[in-house]
């Protein structure tokens, strides 16, 4: 507990009461505000997200759960015009400040997106290029790493047989699998999921989730869901957004139990969103 | 931590154990990537401004009535633009007039007629078309057609046209083959994919319902295309027939083939002429460094870069808006 | 109000004359092409590719125009596609929706339809007169001048084409940008860069008016860039006009081959990207 904080919010502590005593905050989000040019998208949010736990984010679209997510690891930067004001603590260094470069940041708080986005080259080299970035490897060190991810994303014995094959013929949701284990290959601390059973069938997606279960022992997983039912099977912790505010934070089985914020309540039971 | 994976790395939680990846390499890439814009950038300007510096002379020798003067002597050393620049003008507008029912009639065809199979056969051929090179329309029109219009062509709308007032005097003077009419025709040749294939894109972005809605009250399908369709992409359309233009007014081998090369003004269809890019083509090999007549050719050039310029400026602002909006 | 029989005879008609006008073109395509073969191909012989140009009467070929052309393209290649697939990639990557950015593609549309003979007086006015002479040189920075807008607007297009969330994945590894281009968006755009590329060779090697005032031409046989160079658009201009019965007929062989070539390319690019899509 050596980093964990000494006086920690409200909301953060209740959630540690909540999950597991040994859950400190990997990520601490203060007063964060952000902007797409004028359009005031999250507004002052204070948020914690424990290590090694699934923390969900959910709330109707356009509420700022994506763009929350998108933070953490400074995908915004790549498009002009959008700017974050405030604070993200990562180990205790400011993911916002300018001294730390993305790619570092990256390397460290992994993505896997929407839609399975493999590159268009070999199921090995999607693996390779990730690691390439950041370590030099022997060729014995790649074929172990890469081996390692597949059999950590449970995709191993469907792809070694083709590792040499474009990533292009498999299916969607090996795709997908393939997605994270090329996220997992760079070694992050932090893995963001960004709504990643949405393109997905019913088969695939329970695949993806029990993969979720499994990764949590190593890596701390923030997933953006628009499916309920997925954040109670899967995270830990729920937060819910709405209109660039989060409404409410606490652990998957009481909010989705007894929220006590009303518009909570409201989304939850498919009153509106 | 992972038990089987040796390389990594124990108790690694600080962010700074990773080094960047592109602190030195991504502004040098960036930087290249700039660059190359801002050439290409730089190069219109460039051009524009030698072929300005280089004709200046000419403008200071002859004033600004070199533009409409219409006397080219090359042995008084008297030389004005205005033969060359309706003779580009008159031809360009021929070869516009010519190919737009074609481009209309062809773009019908390949969105509402032509059966699925056979729309993109048929629409790569006549692309085609816009592939061959300029040299080529200018031999097969030099060999080919310039026979037959001075045979079959001329001769008979001489005869039935010429006689007839005001028209007459497009319809007047010998059937010598090459002139005006030709140069048209075959610019027109070359234009017409371009034309079709940009009216094409046009009408396939007419959204379905629109259509549909326009069938649904009973419409034909010539009804829908010219009440619908063609309305809805009309400014496009406009931007295209300007590119058409634009690629007519500047095109210099084939024309220089057919249109006869005479500098002196006609208002007759038939009669030989020259554009400023046949003039250019045809008379530099005779213009030595420095000469005025060589000043009077940049400078020609320099009227032909602006003239294609506008008409360039124009087509894109109208295709580039309709298209994205 | 038209009667029905009467809109349904006007539909009736439209569609005869589209359908005319669409043979009308196609006859026109299959004229050209049958007008090459039947006058080219007599005229095509080994000499034609053994010999170089030589008098009227003299038995000679166009070697030195073919060679003269495929140096000039190539060198014209060499300059041209580097500039052209990087501006390309600066408009689809980093040029988005800024003042540059339009600005560059604005001036490259122009470009692209500029009047070639115009970048010819240009190259003429930086390069031969300067520098004292016609050249080789001075002949492929004009086609390179060609082929540049014809590579950016191509890459651009194709870059376009390139789903957004294949770089942002890229990038979320921790990729520098110029990886996520050179790997990842070239790469998954390459099909669509190489049909560029060959639609450029194609443009470049039909070009005849950018040629006429900086490489010449040359009736000897000369592979230094230096000097004035021959080019196979050159030499059928310069036969084709000419009174002379052999020196027309290797014009129609020059035709036939280049013609032949250009088509190739044509056909070649379009199934290229037919496969990308």
């Amino acid at each position: 507990m050596n980093f964990a904080p000494e006086t920690s919010i409200d909301i953060a502590s209740a959630v540690n009461r909540a999950t597991a005593p040994s859950a400190e905050a990997k990520l601490k989000v203060e007063k964060l505000n952000f902007f797409y040019g004028d359009n005031h998208a999250l507004k002052n949010i204070n948020f914690e997200i424990p290590e090694k736990r699934v923390t969900a984010m959910i709330g109707p679209s356009g509420c700022g759960k994506s763009t929350l997510l998108r933070i953490f690891n400074r995908m915004y930067q790549l498009y002009p015009g959008q700017r974050a004001e405030g604070k993200i603590l990562f180990d205790g260094a400011d993911l916002l400040s300018k001294d730390l470069d993305s790619t570092v940041v990256r390397s460290r708080i992994g993505m896997v997106f929407q839609k399975p986005t493999p590159f268009p080259m070999s199921i090995y080299d999607n693996i390779a290029f990730g690691v390439r970035l950041h370590e030099r490897l022997s060729k014995a060190q790649m074929d172990e790493r890469v081996e390692w991810c597949l059999r950590k994303a449970a995709i191993w014995e469907e792809t070694k047989d083709r590792l040499h094959t474009s990533a292009l013929g498999m299916s969607g949701g090996q795709q997908q699998r393939l997605c994270i284990a090329r996220t997992i290959a760079v070694r992050p601390e932090v893995i963001l999921l960004d709504e990643p059973t949405s393109a997905l069938d019913p088969i695939s997606t329970s695949k993806i989730e029990d993969l979720i279960d499994e990764l949590k022992q190593e890596f701390t997983i923030v997933i953006v869901t628009h499916n309920m039912q997925q954040a109670a099977r899967c995270a830990d912790i729920t937060s819910f957004f709405y209109l660039g505010e989060l409404i409410e934070v606490a652990a998957s089985n009481e909010i989705f139990t007894n929220p006590r914020e009303a518009r909570t309540r409201d989304y939850i039971t498919g009153r509106f969103g | 931590m992972d038990a089987t994976l040796s390389g990594r790395q124990a108790g690694t939680g600080l962010i700074a154990a990773r080094k960047p990846t592109g602190r030195v390499s991504d502004p040098v890439f960036v930087g290249i990537l700039w660059t190359s814009g801002i050439v290409v950038l730089l190069l219109l300007g460039l051009i524009i401004a030698m072929l300005f510096e280089g004709g200046l002379p000419a403008i200071q020798e002859f004033g600004l009535s070199f533009i409409w003067s219409t006397t080219w002597n090359p042995v008084t050393e008297v030389f004005g633009a205005g033969v060359m620049v309706f003779g580009t003008v008159f031809s360009a507008v021929i070869a516009v007039i010519i190919a737009l029912p074609l481009s209309f009639g062809i773009a019908f065809f390949l969105t509402e007629i032509a059966p699925g199979p056979l729309r993109r056969p048929i629409g790569v051929a006549i692309q085609l078309l816009a592939a061959i090179p300029s040299i080529i329309y200018g031999m097969w029109g030099f060999f080919v057609i310039v026979p037959l219009m001075a045979a079959y062509v001329q001769p008979p709308l001489i005869e039935w046209l010429g006689p007839l007032p005001l028209i007459g005097a497009l319809f007047q003077g010998p059937p010598l083959g090459a002139g005006m009419l030709t140069a048209g025709l075959i610019m027109a040749i070359m234009i017409l994919p371009f034309i079709t294939a940009m009216f094409v894109e046009v009408l396939e972005s007419v959204p379905p319902m629109i259509k549909e809605s326009a069938y649904g009250v009973g419409a034909t399908t010539y009804e829908v295309y010219r009440n619908v369709s063609v309305p809805y992409g009309r400014t496009a359309m406009v931007g295209a027939v300007m590119l058409g233009l634009g690629r007519a007014l500047g095109e210099t081998m084939a024309v220089t083939f057919v249109i006869g090369n005479a500098t002196r003004m006609s208002a007759s269809l038939f009669a030989p002429g020259a554009t400023i890019a046949s003039t250019i083509a045809n008379e530099f090999p005779e213009a030595s460094t420095g000469s005025l007549k060589l000043q009077s050719l940049l400078e020609l050039g320099f009227i032909l870069f602006v003239i294609s310029f506008i008409v360039l400026a124009l087509s894109r602002l109208l295709v580039r808006s309709r298209l994205k909006g | 109000m038209a009667s029905l029989a009467r809109r349904r005879a006007t539909d009736y008609t439209v569609k005869a004359i589209s359908v005319g006008f669409a043979a009308l073109s196609l006859v026109l395509l299959a004229w050209i092409l049958w007008t090459l073969v039947a006058r080219g191909l007599p005229a095509l012989g080994p000499h034609v590719f053994t010999k170089i140009t030589a008098p009227p009467g003299a038995g000679g070929g166009l070697l030195n125009a073919i060679v003269g052309s495929l140096i000039q393209i190539g060198v014209a290649l060499i300059i041209g596609t580097p500039i052209g697939l990087m501006c390309g990639t600066f408009l689809a990557e980093n040029g988005r929706g800024t003042q540059v950015g339009n600005a560059v593609r604005f001036v490259n549309d122009v470009l692209l339809s500029a009047p070639s003979i115009l970048i010819g007086l240009f190259v003429y006015q930086i390069l031969v007169v300067p520098f004292g002479g016609f050249s080789g040189w001075a002949g492929a920075i004009a086609l390179a001048i060609i082929i540049i807008p014809v590579v950016v607007r191509t890459t651009e297009d194709m870059l376009n084409l390139v789903p957004i969330g294949l770089r942002e994945a890229a990038f979320a590894l921790g990729a520098p940008q110029w990886k996520v281009v050179t790997f990842i968006t070239w790469r998954a755009g390459r099909a669509g860069i190489v049909t560029g590329i060959l639609l450029a060779i194609a443009r470049a090697a039909g070009e005849t008016a950018p040629l006429l005032f900086t490489s010449l031409g040359n009736n000897g046989w000369s592979l230094s860039l230096d000097a004035p160079m021959a080019s196979l658009p050159i030499a059928i201009y310069q036969y084709a006009a000419s009174p002379f019965e052999d020196w027309v007929a290797l014009a129609w062989a020059g035709a036939l081959i280049i013609t032949v070539g250009v088509l190739t390319l044509n056909i070649l690019s379009r199934l290229v990207l037919a496969k990308m899509k």
